[in-house]
């Protein structure tokens, strides 16, 4: 009878909440190696949140959840230092997790949006070598809306932009130095963990669509340097600044700067054919080291 | 010769006829190297020039010559709503150039969204380098300032020198110009400036190809409209007003740092003004604000109304570095502070 009244209930709370789901993620952080490859590249020593123990990836796996959802993040630290694990705006317990230990995070999905996460401590530098990912919330009924009664798309991109300093920060965290921290001069930046080389033909860093198709691009900035990023061939409407829904209707701009450590949501419609490219306008995170477009930068390919 | 003036004012009376409004704007650019002294330094640059008419003049375009001296930034475009513009590059005048594969220039027209083929990126348009033919026709709710740049190995290019504004203004029944940012009368004004953003790193000036350092930029000179404004005795751009007049800024960033306008009045009081396009594209509500953030590759167009009774105002740009200090705000590169004034 107990059960029966159970399971009824359960059949209700399922009821109530339909599309509200369990989501579990397991994170592991070690070191680990980003290569840029063409020319410029090279292989920069990491540290990382991986889906595998062992495999750490710049940036860590993307987690993408519904609003409303009961979201259980595990997180194991395999290095030898402590680390801890924040989604900015959204969970609050930023206490390290001890080398070799592991810490479980449980939240209920917030409301609908593109977030950042990334190992808050020691000085930025923890999350200088590698430690970010975005965090992303679908509205309840997994909708492809910007969120709930928000703006609609066809194709959603996400874009963690971020930037490495090899000779100061890198090699020298990597082998146990002393990070200066007061100078901090990037000579890699990089989408979605790649130079332009490779971004530029990545298919899921590529906003690719057909005439009147709207991507939504969600633009995730964990580095240390604002970034601003131009489209080329459309101007794009600003749907949110840093989780914060515009008025609408929304503003049009072909240029949107992204400061560190925060967010930017637009949606861009493919109005046109062609092939077009879309970059950071600031001089030096163009390049891979100062080798030309290897920096941040990715095509709009317009079919 | 009068007779060709007669010619040509015939056939601009006929083509007026005939587009009633529409005008085609054809101009040719050329490339040339020189030289600011900033702060006592010379700095080499390169530069556009408008070195000929081209329009109906077939190969005369790239002959120019006479074209005159290159400048940074480059010639400010005026074009009309409605009508046609056509940048050409003269494929005879264009030094200097680097080596292959960052040989030959571009005119990419930033915020256009024109055609892959009129966009001036080497990497999309077959690698077109070599003098060309940049066609725009901005339309109704496009006014407001866009940029040109030359879009080869643009880490260098741009920081060279290679640049400057295309303004789309409103035009009235008649086919003329009206001192209006774009058809919402709001928006009138009684003098305009330009305020052309841009940073210089001198080492990227004598730096070529892919070069390290072009990994990291260290700017020293920061400039307004191409000059340096380090006091409000000694400001980039100056300006006598009436009272009680509205003046329009346009604010074009080719710089490649952080940067904030505002107007500070003779106490350093930051007046407020209220922007009303931004990157060439009205905003639907206007902001009446006293400081705005313009990052590289924006632009926006705004006014400020000075005040009954007579005084100074100081417009200044505050050049700030990419790297958020611990609390957020960013910090002032040295001499990062350049200064306009405006007198009524």
């Amino acid at each position: 009878m107990i059960r029966k009244l159970a399971l009824y209930a359960l059949l209700l709370i399922g009821q109530s909440t339909a599309e509200a789901a369990v989501r579990n993620f397991t994170l592991h952080i070690d070191n680990g190696t980003l290569n840029i490859t063409g020319t410029g590249g090279t292989s920069l020593n990491v540290w990382g949140y991986g889906a595998n123990q062992g495999l750490p990836t710049i940036p860590a796996p993307k987690l993408v959840v519904n609003e409303g959802d009961t979201v259980t993040i595990t997180v194991y630290n395999h290095r030898s230092a402590s680390h801890n694990f924040v989604i900015k705006n959204v969970t609050t317990d930023v206490a390290a997790i001890a080398s070799g230990g592991s810490k479980v995070y449980s939240f209920t999905a917030p409301t609908a949006g593109s977030y950042l996460y990334s190992d808050t401590l020691n000085n930025n530098i923890n999350r200088e070598m590698g430690l970010y990912g975005a965090f992303i919330v679908r509205p309840a009924d997994n909708s492809n809306t910007a969120w709930t009664g928000g703006p609609s798309y066809n194709n959603e991109n996400v874009w963690v932009v971020s930037e490495m300093d090899k000779p100061r920060w890198n090699d020298v965290a990597s082998t146990g130095g002393t990070v200066a921290t007061a100078t901090y001069k990037p000579n890699y930046f990089i989408i979605n963990g790649q130079g332009g080389f490779d971004a530029m033909m990545n298919m899921s860093t590529m906003v690719m669509g057909t005439l009147n198709q709207k991507s939504l691009v969600r633009i995730v900035n964990t580095g240390q340097f604002s970034h601003s990023l131009h489209f080329h061939g459309n101007h794009f409407q600003v749907l949110t600044i840093n989780g914060v829904r515009q008025p609408t209707p929304f503003e049009q701009w072909d240029t949107i700067n992204v400061p560190p450590m925060s967010t930017a949501e637009v949606l861009y419609t493919i109005n046109q054919y062609g092939h077009y490219p879309m970059h950071v306008h600031t001089a030096q995170a163009e390049g891979a080291n100062g080798v030309y477009l290897n920096g941040a930068a990715t095509m709009i390919d317009m079919q | 010769m009068k007779k060709l003036t007669q010619a040509v004012l015939l056939a601009t009376l006929s083509l007026g006829a005939a587009h009633v409004h529409a005008a085609t704007i054809s101009k040719t650019f050329c490339v040339s190297s020189l030289s600011k002294t900033l702060s006592g330094t010379s700095v080499p640059f390169w530069g556009f020039s408008d070195c000929g008419s081209g329009g109906g003049m077939g190969g005369m375009g790239g002959m120019g010559g006479m074209g005159g001296t290159a400048t940074v930034p480059g010639p400010v475009v005026e074009v009309g709503v409605g009508d046609t513009l056509n940048l050409s590059l003269s494929v005879n005048m264009m030094t200097p150039q680097e080596a292959s594969p960052y040989n030959g220039h571009t005119i990419h027209l930033h915020g256009a969204d024109v055609q892959t083929s009129e966009d001036g990126v080497p990497e999309t348009n077959g690698n077109m380098v070599n003098g060309d033919t940049y066609t725009w026709s901005p339309l109704a709710g496009h006014e407001g300032s866009h940029m040109y740049h030359c879009h080869v190995h643009t880490v260098k290019h741009l920081e060279m020198g290679m640049y400057s504004t295309i303004i789309v203004r409103p035009k009235n029944a008649s086919g003329a110009f009206i001192n209006q940012l774009n058809s919402n009368v709001a928006t009138a004004y009684a003098y305009s400036q330009n305020y052309i953003l841009s940073t210089v790193d001198p080492a990227y000036h004598t730096a070529v190809g892919d070069s390290t350092v072009f990994a990291d930029y260290n700017p020293v000179y920061f400039l307004i409209a191409g000059k340096e404004g380090k006091t409000t005795a000694a400001p980039a751009m100056t300006l006598a007003a009436a009272k009680n007049a509205k003046v329009a800024f346009r604010l074009i960033g080719l710089h490649s740092t952080n940067s904030t306008f505002e107007i500070k009045n003779s106490s350093g009081v930051a007046q407020s003004f209220t922007v009303y396009i931004r990157d060439g594209r009205a905003l639907p509500v206007a902001k009446t604000v006293t400081s705005l953030d313009i990052s590289p590759g924006q632009r926006a167009d705004l006014i400020a109304t000075t005040p009954a009774t007579a005084g100074t105002w100081y417009p200044q740009v505050t050049y700030k570095k990419l790297r958020a200090n611990a609390d957020g705000t960013y910090p002032v590169y040295t001499n990062g502070v350049v200064y306009g004034k405006v007198t009524f």
